[in-house]
């Protein structure tokens, strides 16, 4: 077989630094077939369009997320085996794991967590016009998502600081540097087997095993308990390390992912004043403005799988046992699939982003929250006619994962 | 023949495989007097019905994200 037409690079985090390369994933967009893109420790297809992106997502036997890792490195077998959640299995330990934490995050079962949601939301908000400028990420768009998962999961408000912390310090994992010792919080295990190869998923674990212990004498109404009363019942419902793991991706999955998302949105907001002017003129295009911010957006970057059988992708063979990488970040400027994909659109009608994933069995988890928290930000919002002016720049985090703001400067006053 | 309703509009039926279902509601928040999620065992079951107009079906089928529903060919049903 000739070799495959290669991808240009769109794996150094340095050319993240000023946003996304857009030009370089219209470049693989437009390509025929898929493009081979070679990577240090073996080299992967790239998948840029939004139908193809589709294919992949939803075929979990072909493409599977339990073989090599869903991050584009490979991890050696121990590895993967102890850092093993939700996100790294396929059916059935998926269908099983899945439905343990399902119920919760329904769209319908998730509004009744609206009254907590706006709660979190006005205090931050109000306390942030009555600051009246500074970093948006660290008023509003950082504490927002965590606030809200760890009420949920039922931690007192007393250890929310301390999970903050760690979950900063996770945030951090997710780039080459890290500020605190391989030893933090008393960890001993390598750190190749951690999440994030962080200390701070040590002590995340422990603190998860603390809370555990204290829900198994003393149930509550909270995520929490659900999860230790479903490891309670033995068998095959829930391991220990299984728990451990999703407590953790529960804590962290939906936290710098909605921060990104609600600090690109305002950013977005801030840069196309007549488009926030739509919304405030006709608030029943909040929805529509929510699904915008979420594709504008695209928190998550890509997501990968690995070929468990010989199969034909947009025009492409591929072996078995070879990654396949989602580019999110393509699929959701797919010209093809939207109308002038690079215009902020708060009233776009049809928007099938792929933010949350590409449609099958790892559909994020926390969707329906995510959109709960982002909704319920813009009606405050409005409600308070608040206008977003920028002070300057973003700090970007450049990475090809995460589509990260580190902090961004802005100025917030109420229209009269 | 298909059921029609009584404006014409061709009507199928749909299942959803207990196996496969991952409980993500999605068909429940699309078509609330189809589906429902149970709440003890996360996985969705067929309620009302259990017809949908063809084009609304395919919407479901092509939204759940464990392909656990499938449609059923009223014709098919009778061979049977
Ligand atoms: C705007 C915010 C968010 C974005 C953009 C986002 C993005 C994603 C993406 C792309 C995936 C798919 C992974 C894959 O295909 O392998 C995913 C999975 C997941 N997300 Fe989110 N997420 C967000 C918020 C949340 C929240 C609030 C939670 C809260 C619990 C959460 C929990 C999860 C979990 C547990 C998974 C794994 C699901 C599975 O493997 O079945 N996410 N997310
Ligand atoms: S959309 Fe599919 S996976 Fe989700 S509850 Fe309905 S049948 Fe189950």
């Amino acid at each position: 077989m000739s070799a495959p037409p290669l991808s240009p690079n769109v794996t150094d985090d340095s050319l993240y630094a000023n946003g996304i390369p857009h030009e370089r994933f219209a470049e693989i967009r437009d390509a025929d077939g898929l493009l081979w893109h070679d990577y240090h420790d073996g080299g992967f297809w790239v998948v840029g369009r939004h139908a193809d992106v589709k294919t992949v997502s939803k075929d979990g036997k072909v493409f599977s997320s339990a073989v090599g890792h869903t991050n584009l490195w490979d991890l050696e077998a121990d590895a993967l085996e102890a850092r093993r959640s939700l996100i790294d299995t396929d059916a059935p330990d998926h269908t099983r794991l899945r439905r343990l934490v399902a119920r919760a995050f329904t769209p319908k079962n998730i509004r009744r967590w609206e009254d907590t949601v706006r709660d979190i939301t006005v205090n931050l908000l109000e306390a942030y016009v009555e600051q009246g400028e500074g970093d948006f990420v660290e008023a509003v768009a950082a504490p927002l998502p965590i606030q809200v998962i760890l009420t949920m999961l039922g931690v007192p408000v007393e250890d929310s600081g301390y999970l903050v912390e760690l979950s900063n310090f996770l945030v951090e994992g997710t780039s080459e540097t890290q500020s605190i010792p391989a030893d933090a919080f008393g960890n001993t295990t390598e750190l190749r087997l951690l999440p994030f190869n962080s200390p701070a998923s040590h002590a995340l674990f422990e603190y998860g095993e603390r809370i555990g212990e204290l829900r198994r004498k003393d149930p509550q109404d909270d995520l929490v308990t659900s999860l230790v009363q479903a490891e309670a019942e033995g068998g095959d419902r829930l391991s220990g390390s299984e728990y451990r793991n999703l407590f953790h991706l529960l804590v962290f999955a939906g936290n710098e992912t909605t921060r990104t998302s609600l600090s690109h949105g305002a950013m977005a907001l801030a840069d196309n004043p007549d488009q926030w002017q739509r919304v405030l003129d006709d608030p029943s295009m909040i929805d529509s403005a929510t699904e915008e911010v979420l594709r504008w957006s695209t928190p998550v970057l890509h997501m990968r799988r690995t070929t468990t059988e010989p199969v034909e992708v947009g025009g492409t063979h591929l072996e078995a046992g070879q990654k396949v990488v989602m580019w999110y970040a393509s699929a959701n400027r797919d010209e093809t699939v939207f109308d002038d994909p690079f215009r902020f659109d708060v009233g776009r009608e049809d928007n099938p982003h792929f933010s949350f994933g590409g449609g099958g069995p790892h559909l994020c988890l926390g969707a329906y929250l995510a959109r709960l928290e982002i909704q319920v930000l813009l009606e405050e919002m409005a409600k308070r006619n608040l206008q977003l002016t920028r002070l300057g720049e973003p700090v970007r985090a450049p990475s090809n994962f995460v589509h990260g703001v580190l902090s961004v400067d802005m100025a917030v006053e109420a229209k009269p | 023949m298909a059921d029609e309703t009584s404006d014409g509009v061709e009507l199928v039926g749909v299942q959803v495989n207990e196996d496969t279902c991952i409980g993500a509601g999605q068909c429940e928040m699309l078509e609330e007097d189809t589906f429902y999620v149970d709440d003890d065992t996360v996985i969705a079951g067929v309620i009302g019905t259990g017809m949908l107009p063809r084009d609304r079906a395919q919407k479901v089928v092509d939204t759940c994200p464990s392909r656990a529903i499938t449609i059923v060919e009223p014709a098919a049903e009778e061979e049977q």
